[in-house]
């Protein structure tokens, strides 16, 4: 069977390239990276691949907002093959990072790029964190979800902006269009304002959001620092046969752009 | 054209975070009560566009709407009681400035020249004095040294400058007191090398040039050259092999069949798994944090950093650590001597540094610790480490040819840093921070990480054939060190420089960060290039290797440097000094009262050097690379504290690299021999308590002394006969190290205040699969608890519980390196065969906080038995390192498990979530688990608000 090709874009600062490009490559793709630069001189296309994957790290440094000057050089300089991306049915996946990047374009959540309906700021508590956290997935149209609904799974936060925010207006039309993939989870399993569980006070608990089609997904936790038992905390307390929680997020999308 | 200003904000009604901890920290660590709130605003200024080009900038890459106000020159914040604004010192290079000109540019704005970035703050209430004022700028939001209070708004935000001219020293016809003033404040050479100087040039019948007089100072200096170190070593009359030579010798003597390269590169290097190898170097950053906390920490971290990607010829960095000691953060204000800055701020800065760097960069910092101490209110240790991967084939030094091109990769070479390396190995005085405010900079994570990405490319296109890290002593190190065999020309004005106005010596000596030098084959520099291209690394051939065994330099067509590297390598005299050690009396406690013991046992939990780290921890992301395989900290609330990381670092792999370290400085204090030799056991048992092989293990060694007078020198021997008798004993060598023996305070007022001295060992190895190896935290209810190793529980001195009672005592743990070896084969075994469920070295605080941390993890209690003939004291606060906490299943026979060693069983697990203990049938305490963990949150917590 075809492997579905994955470009993992890289640039200054972005530093999960790696992960995600293992993640990838253990559900079953073949990843690449590619420079941003090599984007622009058109050295590399997007129409060559069927997975757009935007890693976590700070790209240029977060400078003025975290991802910022990313989503600036993306819809200065790449709007056409984005959008042509897009309007093919492909995938895109933005992680951390990736995820301000998608929404500081526009992309995220409704396909508008140019044009900002939400945002990611700052941490209520003000600083940076790096911890555990659980996630409740949400029923959605998330190509990237399929038959995770429902459940509960465990991932790590990094982020010292991840608190997502946007008019009331723009909350209820995501909430009500089945655009909320994954909210953080309190002990009970429900969602929760409270931090840590909560870390950085995000609006509706929401961490990660997908567009109305479920193609373009954006979250804050790393789904790809969790597709190998060993990388979770306590893997030393659980059985032997556990799955490690975010490596479905990478073969449902591999499974769907295989439909392609 | 005018300058245009951006004012952002966030609207009202939407938090402010930063605002709300500036707020924070001005009534808890500055106890002020006047401000009610605090607002911040972004200022943005631009040279050479116009209002209308301002204003889209604002709208499309300033400021969002959704949250966000934003004004064109006018203020922002009106309404609050005091507006000030404060931005970096012109010069210091703002690290956002450049991605706004690149956003501006990817926009379309033309005519930009120059974009600057600042916060202004708001203060809010109705009763702050102008003393308030004063304190929180000085105190929080300004360091005079890199900062400042924006008056008026600047005319240019272009540094404008003249190169000075290269100057002649006569150094030939100066007298001593000459040589000395020379010296001062700027060579920090003694009298006797400052002559040596002067004969040569006598010799050679020329004066020195600036440029040549800079670069033998760094190349001589205590932090390049490790003087004392290779000083001919006279102890209580006797001569004693120099330092270094004992050291590199106990390493070799071990014929270690793992160790690849130690002592001769950037970092030390083992074999790992698979044909590769991995690396690690262990760095101190005091001198420049201890006046700039922020940026000296980023340029410590950035520093060792590029050790890694300098080692062989070019590794991957894997993880970041770092070590620090302060003074207790809540030291009343007049005990910081005059000059110093307050450890509060000292720790939280220093913090921030180390977070930004690794964070940015992408490189977990998963291993670490903080001490306190009184005496270092004067000078804080900061100590980083960094580890790395590479194949084992390229792990050996490059050495450039005749012919090859002398590269310089990264950052821009600006005034930054200037005397760094010779201004570490100063003392520090009340005059450092006016003298040397030069010698900081504030860090470029990004850039480092670009050009690290571009060298790892080029590596793998086999393109490099020598390569080291620009650190201290700019250009005259790196390129030096290349060339010493060989010989090396640089043309100066070829550097690209941040702004002009740079002498010929200044860009010889700078120490800008994110720079490395590479030796290319001149047929490789066009695909080299191509490749920094690519990652927006800026790349210059700055001149070449020649074969003349000389260093020389040019400076627009004139020469500006010539130096025999014969002279500058081998001219330095070999120092001869003096060493004796008298042992120090410390007082013993007497009558200890009784204990109330939930109260003793909450203070130790709560005491600094015990208390939970993290809220440090959690501002680190130790788990970015996805190769975490024993994360800081793990357990059912993720809270209970692991020995050391262990990382996985080929992803899908089971191979694991294991990283831990120990340092005490109370125990120095007393005995630096069997002090050193706990920092030693402390560092390997955090590795062995993991489950790893003491054979797959190695070491590095951080010795920070105070300037080593006779009896400081007399120390340092010793400590050093104790690493090398640790290096007997155990098998385990060294294979890097690095010595800062400048950690004296002097005062005008003729205070002097010696640092504690530090031997900071960190401890490296492999492991051939991660799946065996094991955490802290209690797995099961009802399990044993075994105590595995030699103590004689009557050696308390330099203990917590002593430092509690308010005495440190002289009788300190002594440990035999034999019978330590024993003790980590025999837990290495027991790990191995799968019967150990949690194990937890025992450090500070003893068997006591190791038990409540294992307890933390599990989320349940324990129930322990003290024996009868034991103080109860002594038992469970003792701290002997390598002594083991493991849990093994119920009916298991521990004698079967550890084998020989001392072991016994010393209770079991409960599910009662209280710790208790009773001795002779008498139930001492039963203290609840809650109350302890907040006890040993409180403190860490109360400082970073988490």
């Amino acid at each position: 069977m075809k492997k579905p090709r994955v470009c993992v874009l890289r640039t200054d600062g972005i530093n999960c390239d790696e992960e995600i490009f293992y993640a990838f490559a253990k559900a079953g793709a073949e990843s690449q990276m590619v420079h941003v630069n090599q984007l622009r001189s058109k050295e590399a296309r997007l129409a060559d691949y069927q997975i757009l994957a935007l890693p976590g790290g700070f790209s240029y440094g977060d400078d003025v907002h975290s991802g910022k000057v990313l989503a600036v050089e993306l819809t200065s300089f790449l709007k056409e093959q984005l959008n042509e991306f897009v309007d093919s049915g492909k995938l895109m996946l933005g992680i951390c990072n990736g995820f301000q990047v998608l929404v500081r374009t526009g992309l995220l959540p409704d396909q508008h790029l140019g044009n900002i309906e939400a945002t990611l700021t700052a941490n209520d508590s003000g600083h940076f964190e790096c911890r555990w956290i659980r996630l409740l997935v949400e029923p959605s149209h998330c190509v990237f979800t399929r038959g995770m609904e429902g459940s509960l799974i465990e991932i790590q936060v990094a982020h010292g902006e991840g608190k997502f925010y946007a008019d009331p207006s723009v909350i209820a039309k995501i909430k009500n269009g089945g655009q909320v993939v994954f909210r953080y989870a309190g002990a009970d399993g429900r969602p929760t304002a409270l931090y840590p569980a909560n870390p950085n006070g995000s609006l509706n608990a929401i961490a990660g959001i997908c567009d109305s089609t479920g193609r373009i997904m954006g979250m804050m936790p790393h789904p790809e620092r969790y597709v190998e038992k060993t990388q979770h905390p306590n893997w030393r307390r659980m059985p032997g046969d556990t799955v490690p929680h975010g490596l479905a997020v990478f073969k449902n999308a591999v499974e769907y752009a295989r439909q392609m | 054209m005018m300058i245009q200003e951006v004012r952002v904000i966030t609207k009202a009604g939407i938090p402010d975070s930063k605002g709300e901890e500036v707020r924070y920290e001005i009534s808890h660590a500055l106890g002020i009560n006047t401000v009610q709130k605090v607002r911040t605003a972004r200022v943005f200024r631009f040279e050479g566009i116009g209002a209308s080009d301002a204003a889209l900038l604002a709208e499309r890459l300033l400021a969002e709407s959704i949250f966000q106000d934003f004004s064109v020159n006018s203020p922002v914040i009106n309404d609050a009681a005091i507006v000030l604004e404060v931005a970096y010192k012109p010069g210091v290079m703002n690290p956002e400035a450049a991605s706004i000109m690149k956003s501006a540019a990817d926009l379309g704005v033309a005519g930009l020249l120059a974009a600057d970035s600042s916060w202004e703050y708001g203060f809010y209430g109705e009763n702050i004095t102008g003393e308030d004022i004063e304190r929180i700028t000085s105190s929080l939001l300004v360091n005079a040294t890199v900062e400042y209070v924006v008056k008026e708004k600047p005319k240019t935000l272009i540094i404008q400058g003249r190169p000075g001219r290269t100057e002649v020293i006569p150094v030939r016809r100066m007298s001593d007191p000459e040589l000395i003033e020379l010296s001062r404040d700027k060579l920090f050479l003694n009298l006797e090398e400052m002559q040596v100087i002067k004969e040569y040039f006598q010799r050679i019948g020329r004066d020195p040039t600036d440029c040549e007089i800079e670069t033998i100072a760094q190349t001589w200096s205590e932090h390049c050259g490790h003087k004392t170190f290779k000083a001919r070593l006279i102890v209580d009359g006797k001569e004693k092999t120099p330092l270094l030579q004992r050291l590199k010798k106990a390493t070799e003597e071990s014929k270690h069949p793992l160790v690849l390269s130690a002592f001769v590169d950037n970092s030390g290097v083992m074999e790992f798994y698979d044909g590769q190898a991995i690396c690690g170097k262990v760095e101190t950053h005091n001198s420049p944090s201890a006046i700039e906390p922020y940026g000296g920490a980023m340029t410590g971290s950035g520093g060792v950093f590029r050790d890694i990607v300098g080692t062989g010829r070019g590794a991957k960095t894997l993880a970041s650590t770092d070590m620090f000691c302060f003074a207790r953060p809540d030291t009343p204000d007049e005990d910081i001597p005059a000059g110093c800055l307050h450890p509060h701020y000292l720790l939280r800065r220093v913090v921030a540094g180390v977070r930004d760097y690794g964070n940015r960069m992408g490189i977990p910092t998963n291993n670490g610790s903080v001490h306190f101490h009184r005496d270092f209110r004067a000078k804080p240790s900061v100590i980083v480490g960094a580890y790395g991967i590479l194949p084992a084939e390229l792990c050996r030094k490059g050495r450039p040819r005749a012919g090859d091109l002398v590269i310089a990769l990264g950052g821009r070479t600006g005034r930054d840093g200037i005397h760094g390396a010779t201004f570490s190995s100063g003392e520090m005085t009340d005059r450092t921070i006016d003298v040397n405010s030069s010698a900081v900079q504030i860090g470029h994570p990004i850039e480092e990480k670009r050009t690290f990405d571009a060298i790892l490319i080029a590596r793998d296109e086999g393109l490099i054939r020598a390569i080291t890290d620009c650190g201290a002593g700019g250009f005259a190190s790196a390129v030096g060190e290349m060339g010493a065999a060989v010989g090396a020309r640089v043309a100066l004005d070829r550097a690209p420089l941040k702004y002009p106005g740079l002498s010929p010596w200044e860009i010889m000596e700078s120490e800008s960060q994110e720079r490395m030098v590479l030796a290319v084959a001149p047929e490789h520099a066009g695909r080299l290039m191509e490749i920094c291209r690519g990652y927006n690394v800026e790349a210059t051939v700055l001149g070449e290797f020649t074969g003349d065994k000389c260093f020389s330099a040019t400076y627009e067509g004139q020469v500006v440097m010539n130096l025999e590297m014969e002279f500058l390598h081998n001219g330095l005299p070999q120092r001869v000094m003096e060493a004796a050690w008298r042992p120090a009396r410390f007082a013993e406690p007497q009558a200890v009262p009784k204990a109330d013991w939930e109260d003793l046992f909450c203070r130790v939990m709560g005491h600094l050097n015990v208390c939970s780290k993290e809220p440090i921890v959690r501002l680190y992301d130790h788990g970015v690379q996805g190769t975490s395989a024993l994360p800081p900290f793990s357990g059912i609330n993720g809270d209970g504290p692991n020995d050391a990381a262990i990382m996985a670092p080929i992803l899908g792999k089971p191979y694991g690299m294991v990283i831990s370290h120990g340092l005490n400085p109370v125990l120095n204090m007393i005995d630096p021999y069997h002090g050193s030799l706990w920092a030693a056991a402390e560092a390997v048992s955090n590795a062995i308590a993991s489950g790893v092989n003491p054979r797959d293990l190695v070491l590095m060694d951080n010795f920070i002394w105070p300037f080593p007078d006779e009896e400081l020198l007399g120390a340092l021997d010793l400590a050093v006969d104790a690493c090398v008798d640790f290096v007997r004993g155990t098998g385990m060598p060294f294979i890097s190290g690095k010595d800062s023996l400048s950690s004296t305070y002097r005062g005008k007022d003729g205070t002097v205040i010696k640092i504690p001295p530090i031997l900071c060992i960190s401890a490296f190895g492999r492991i051939p699969d991660v799946s065996r190896t094991v955490s802290a935290d209690f797995k099961k209810t009802g399990a044993q608890i075994v105590l595995a190793g030699y103590r004689n529980t009557a050696e308390m001195a330099g203990s917590v519980y002593y430092d509690l009672l308010g005495y440190i005592g002289n009788n300190l743990p002594k440990l035999s390196p034999t019978a330590l070896m024993q003790v980590f084969e025999a837990v290495y075994g027991a790990v191995k065969s799968g019967k150990v469920l949690a194990c937890h070295d025992i450090s500070e605080g003893g068997a006591a906080a190791a038990l409540a941390e294992m307890c933390f993890g599990g989320d349940m209690g324990v129930q322990i038995i003290i024996p009868e003939d034991e103080s109860a004291e002594s038992f469970l606060f003792n701290e002997t390192a390598g002594c083991f906490l493991a849990e093994i299943p119920a009916g298991s026979k521990p004698t079967d498990i550890f084998g020989g060693i001392p072991c016994q069983v010393i209770g079991k697990t409960t599910d009662s979530k209280v710790i208790a203990a009773e001795q002779s049938g008498k139930t001492l305490f039963e203290t609840r688990l809650d109350r302890l963990k907040a006890a040993w949150r409180q403190p860490m917590k109360e400082v970073f608000r988490q």
